[in-house]
């Protein structure tokens, strides 16, 4: 096919991206269900501090989202 | 600008088609929302549908409070739980002081941003508009309406709004004393030569902070906005995979959209509310701890 290097590529490290972002938000929500199984009166002050971490873990694949659009 | 999903199928239909009209073959969503010739040209079709929203919360807005009763009405009603679950659930993160001076805005932004992003997905939106005929059907050219937070100037512009809004609660909590301190002044009790050595790692870090309070305009609107525009766009290319069953695919994500909708709203707001937390808790608690009799 005619694609552009640069455009396959970043194909490719969004997926990276997409592997990175996957394990920190598996890796919060694991550990917030478990804080919460074991206190279940804390769920929504957790569940809100859940939110914003995945919120800033979500940022970063964000960031690579964007760098995916801009190299092609 | 080429959406990066349906660059693919754009190629496959390049190959097969005269090359001349391979740019009007191009389908998918546009990265940056379309101007409107209709509408004189610098009237974009994102701006168009964040002014039906504000215009929609305005009005319901001041329908529901206008004859207030003490009984509440149907609208008054909603207003009212939406108003003050808001505001319960912000007074438990951010504190009863910091809720006051900040319900106005956090809570403008959340229902702005969630009634916009609901809005974007009532069908219609980007699928009625100005076009033109190809040998593959009608194409659109110019929709009339875009989801609002599809466009990133309205999340850059509401995440500079923050940002503006938040140096003005910095100062009047902390004061520019107080600001400079709690970027780079030592936290903790230490004493001796670990004192000093704190001074100089807290003053390094402070550059850091300041690098990370820069960042937050940005990865606040990119958010939003890839989000949103990365949800249509997936709208889009589900609604296309399969000719025949475009109707029926999109839907397990039309589920999934207005969840996102409601989480990055959320979202939003709490990380507003989060960072005014973070520059105004430390003297807050000092203040009530000296007040105190």
């Amino acid at each position: 096919m005619m694609v552009p290097m640069a455009e396959s590529m970043a194909g490719v490290g969004a997926g990276f991206v997409i592997v990175g972002a996957g394990i920190g938000v598996g890796l919060l929500w694991a550990a917030g269900l478990q804080s919460i199984a074991r206190q279940p009166e804390l769920q929504t002050k957790l569940q809100a501090v859940m939110l914003i971490g995945a919120a800033l873990i979500e940022g970063t694949a964000l960031f690579a989202l964007v760098i995916c659009l801009m190299t092609k | 600008m080429r959406t990066k999903l349906n660059r693919g199928l754009w190629l496959l239909a390049a190959l097969a088609s005269v090359p001349v009209f391979a740019e009007a073959e191009e389908h998918g969503l546009s990265q940056s929302a379309v101007p409107l010739d209709s509408l004189g040209g610098f009237v974009s079709n994102s701006m168009v549908v964040s002014w039906m929203v504000a215009a929609g919360l305005i009005v319901f807005a001041r329908r529901a409070t206008r004859d207030m009763k003490k009984t509440p009405g149907r609208a008054q009603n909603l207003m009212e739980w939406l108003i003050e679950s808001l505001y319960g659930f912000l007074e438990s993160i951010i504190g009863a002081h910091l809720v006051k001076r900040t319900f106005w805005f956090l809570a403008t932004i959340f229902l702005f941003i969630l009634a916009a992003n609901w809005f974007g997905l009532v069908p219609g939106v980007g699928t009625i508009g100005w076009g033109h005929q190809t040998a593959h059907g009608f194409v659109i050219d110019q929709p009339l309406l875009r989801g609002a937070n599809a466009d990133m100037n309205l999340t850059l512009a509401m995440a500079l709004i923050f940002f503006a809004c938040w140096i003005v609660w910095a100062m009047r909590e902390v004061g520019p004393l107080g600001f400079l301190k709690e970027l780079f002044a030592p936290k903790g009790e230490t004493s001796g030569f670990l004192k000093v050595l704190m001074v100089l790692v807290f003053f390094c870090a402070g550059f850091l902070e300041i690098i990370s309070i820069l960042f937050r305009p940005v990865s606040l609107s990119f958010r939003l906005y890839g989000n949103i525009f990365a949800g249509e766009n997936m709208l889009e290319a589900m609604a296309r995979i399969q000719p025949g069953l475009g109707w029926l695919l999109p839907i397990p994500f039309y589920f999934m959209e207005v969840l996102v909708g409601l989480v990055q709203a959320l979202v939003f707001m709490l990380l507003c509310a989060v960072f005014t937390l973070l520059i105004c808790q430390h003297e807050e608690s000092a203040h009530e701890a000296e007040t105190k009799p």
